[in-house]
């Protein structure tokens, strides 16, 4: 039935939509982009700029390894966990050096990513519940280890805030060699092929002999990975670890970048350029509304009418 | 299909999650953070002057007394008093307050049972009807909301116990339902802070304002104190800017870096909780400002924001008091004797400016 509507849709319309689609997330930057530049005062300025980039920085980190995760069909809500362990353990082990630090994080990180992994591949829970589990748990843990808020004066970890290069926050920076790392892994290389097949269908991709385990339990561990990078730049900025609110709802921005910058919930596809145009699309609607003080419920409301729109022009594909 | 090979794995869970279990206990033994050699905590000792004080009641204000309210004498040394907290102690007011009340309670040889309700309402209930079944003669009660105590108040009743609210009030008839409520003047501390604003700025210019958290009644009254104040007494004093930085130091990290971007003329911003205050801090530092460039008015009085105006960063901090205790078991203490106390206690709040924070840092919690 719904088919047969389809097919008589006139070729227009299903143009426009494809169009949008592929490329209403860009034309809502541009389109945001324009409005400012006419209505709000002090926006062209690389300092401005420099402010949005800086602050989307974490949004878009996170929602990289949300998409990965999105297009094997599942969905990672301990991402915002995840940053607030991030804080909670770099604060605790600052006093060895910030590299030793580091390299904490990321195995609490992988801990997290693998626990995900291993409850989707291994035990067969859906997505949604195992990661469910490790969002409560994963920020139930950062509070154990950190009660609340502890400002970190290390110069290493500031400068990583704030320092940059040629007027370049590294925050930036990062963000944008994730972004192309991330779009190379999924493009070119084998294991993104195997990503995609998953998500486009795991009994296909498992009786063709894929590693469909190995791939899951990596992807959640990258995914994990990436918000812990987020977390500590984040914390880095603050120059305090406050894993009480650090990464609040963060699982649901990155799960709207993703979704509005045209990759499907239903898997098989990534659109890494698009992940970050959402994300950006996200950061500018919330700056144009601050900047112009309007309520701040607002936002909320701006922000449902982008999903709602991005939804409507996904519509078709998901019927493929 | 793939279920019968899962069968395999799901003796692995328990040792996993035991595995887990283990890695959380022994990580906190070899951690180490940047404060462990020098200490920037504070000695109890410090803040023993900062007593809560109580505004002088209005004559004619109603009291209460143990034979109004219908219950019987009891010396508080033999009672058993018991203490819910409405939010997890993870930020200094909630802290400092539960500390307040544990100390007195040490302090006057009471014993104390205490229970935590982390932000849920449900679980506050069932925990002040376990306190009453554990047979607290005395309850102290920090509310989450000011609606839905009815059953708890009938159980109360039905023991007669006697309950003080403290920091949020209950919506209920006082000296019937329960016998004082102890807190802030959250408008009046909002007043306060327009007058810091007003000296600070000089009564001309354009100032922001972060709010906290939507529908919260410290937000409402916060800003309806500052705005009354500004109105009236320096119309030239504009608030041209209002976000909510939702009580954290991110958002009003974030809130004020677009401030500063598109408003780069603002002249001061109040800050309604420390946390906010301080993100603002750290947006005026990245963009470069300097110390006084913009001036910031918190409130809450919290040690890392009375240590930014000893650095000049904040123009001055109206406290909130949240050492309760002294006040809560004084007047149990006096109810519980028979005197009359009154049904609401206003705290006299303290403030922080640059002629007083260095001396005063040790107040601050």
């Amino acid at each position: 039935m719904a088919e047969a509507t389809l097919k008589t849709v006139p070729l227009d319309k299903a143009r426009v939509l494809q169009w949008l689609q592929t490329y209403g997330v860009y034309a809502g930057v541009a389109l945001l982009l324009v409005v400012n530049i006419v209505i709000t005062p002090h926006f062209l300025s690389a300092e401005n700029f420099r402010t949005q980039a800086v602050q989307v920085a974490p949004v878009i980190i996170v929602a990289l390894g949300m998409a990965l995760v999105i297009g094997t069909e599942g969905v990672d809500l301990s991402v915002g966990a995840v940053m607030a362990l991030a804080a909670s353990v770099t604060a605790l082990y600052l006093g060895y050096g910030l590299v030793p630090a580091l390299l904490v994080v990321a195995v609490f990180a992988a801990g997290v990513g693998l626990a995900n992994g291993a409850l989707v591949a291994f035990v067969g829970v859906q997505p949604i519940v195992a990661t469910l589990a490790l969002m409560v748990g994963g920020r139930g843990l950062a509070l154990v280890l950190l009660p609340q808020l502890e400002d970190l004066r290390n110069p290493s970890l500031a400068s990583l805030g704030s320092g940059d290069v040629l007027g370049i926050p590294y925050l930036i920076l990062i963000a944008a060699v994730l972004a192309l790392l991330v779009a190379f892994v999924v493009r070119r290389t084998t294991f993104g092929r195997q990503l995609l097949a998953i998500g486009d269908s795991r009994p296909a991709a498992q009786l063709a002999g894929l590693p469909v385990r190995r791939v899951l339990i990596v992807v959640y561990v990258v995914c994990a990975l990436l918000a812990a990078v987020a977390g500590v730049l984040a914390t880095a900025r603050l120059q305090a670890s406050d894993p009480t609110s650090l990464g609040n709802l963060m699982e649901l921005s990155a799960i709207t970048a993703v979704v509005v910058g045209g990759t499907p919930l239903t898997g098989g596809r990534v659109n890494i350029a698009g992940t970050v145009a959402g994300a950006v699309l996200i950061q500018l609607l919330t700056a144009t509304l601050i900047k112009h003080d309007l309520p701040p419920s607002w936002t909320q409301i701006a922000q449902a009418i982008v999903i709602v729109a991005a939804v409507y022009a996904a519509r078709g594909r998901g019927k493929r | 299909m793939q279920r019968t090979t899962h069968r395999s794995h799901l003796l692995a869970r328990p040792v996993v999650v035991a595995l887990a279990a283990a890695v959380a206990l022994t990580v906190t033994s070899c951690a180490k953070s940047e404060d462990d050699a020098s200490d920037s905590k504070k000695s109890p000792a410090a803040a023993a002057d900062a007593e809560q004080k109580v505004v002088t009641p209005k004559p004619g204000s109603e009291t209460c007394t143990i034979d109004a309210y219908g219950g019987e004498k009891i010396d508080l040394k033999d009672a058993t008093v018991g203490f819910s907290q409405s939010e997890k102690e993870a930020n200094p007011f909630r802290i400092a307050e539960t500390q307040s009340i544990k100390d007195e309670a040490a302090k006057r040889g009471v014993k104390l049972l205490t229970a935590n309700a982390q932000s849920q309402f449900s679980k506050q209930i069932s925990d002040v009807q376990t306190l009453l079944t554990k047979g607290v003669d005395l309850l102290v009660i920090a509310p989450l909301n000011s609606d839905g105590w009815d059953p708890v108040l009938q159980a109360a009743a039905a023991k007669k116990v006697p309950i003080v609210t403290i920091d949020r009030k209950i919506n209920a008839t006082p000296c019937k339902d329960y016998v004082s409520f102890i807190a802030s003047d959250f408008v009046e501390q909002g007043r306060r802070a327009a007058d810091q604003m007003i000296e600070a700025t000089g009564g001309k210019g354009e100032v922001a304002i972060l709010l906290g958290s939507a529908g919260n009644n410290v937000t409402t009254e916060r800003t309806k104190g500052f705005k009354e104040r500004v109105a009236e007494k320096a119309p030239d004093l504009k608030v041209v800017f209002e976000q909510t930085g939702d009580f954290t130091r991110e958002k009003g990290q974030q809130v004020t870096e677009q401030l500063i971007q598109s408003n780069p003329g603002i002249k001061g911003i109040y800050a309604e909780n420390d946390e906010m205050g301080l993100g603002a801090v750290a947006a005026l530092k990245g963009a470069g400002k300097k110390a006084g460039d913009v001036e910031i008015i918190t409130v809450d009085g919290t040690r890392n924001a009375v240590q930014g105006v000893v650095d000049g960063w904040i123009s001055g901090v109206i406290e909130s008091n949240p050492r309760f205790g002294p006040l809560a078991f004084q007047t149990l203490d006096d109810f519980t004797q028979g005197e009359e106390v009154p049904q609401d206690i206003v705290i006299q709040d303290s403030a922080y400016d640059a002629d007083n924070a260095e001396q005063d840092l040790g107040k601050a919690y």
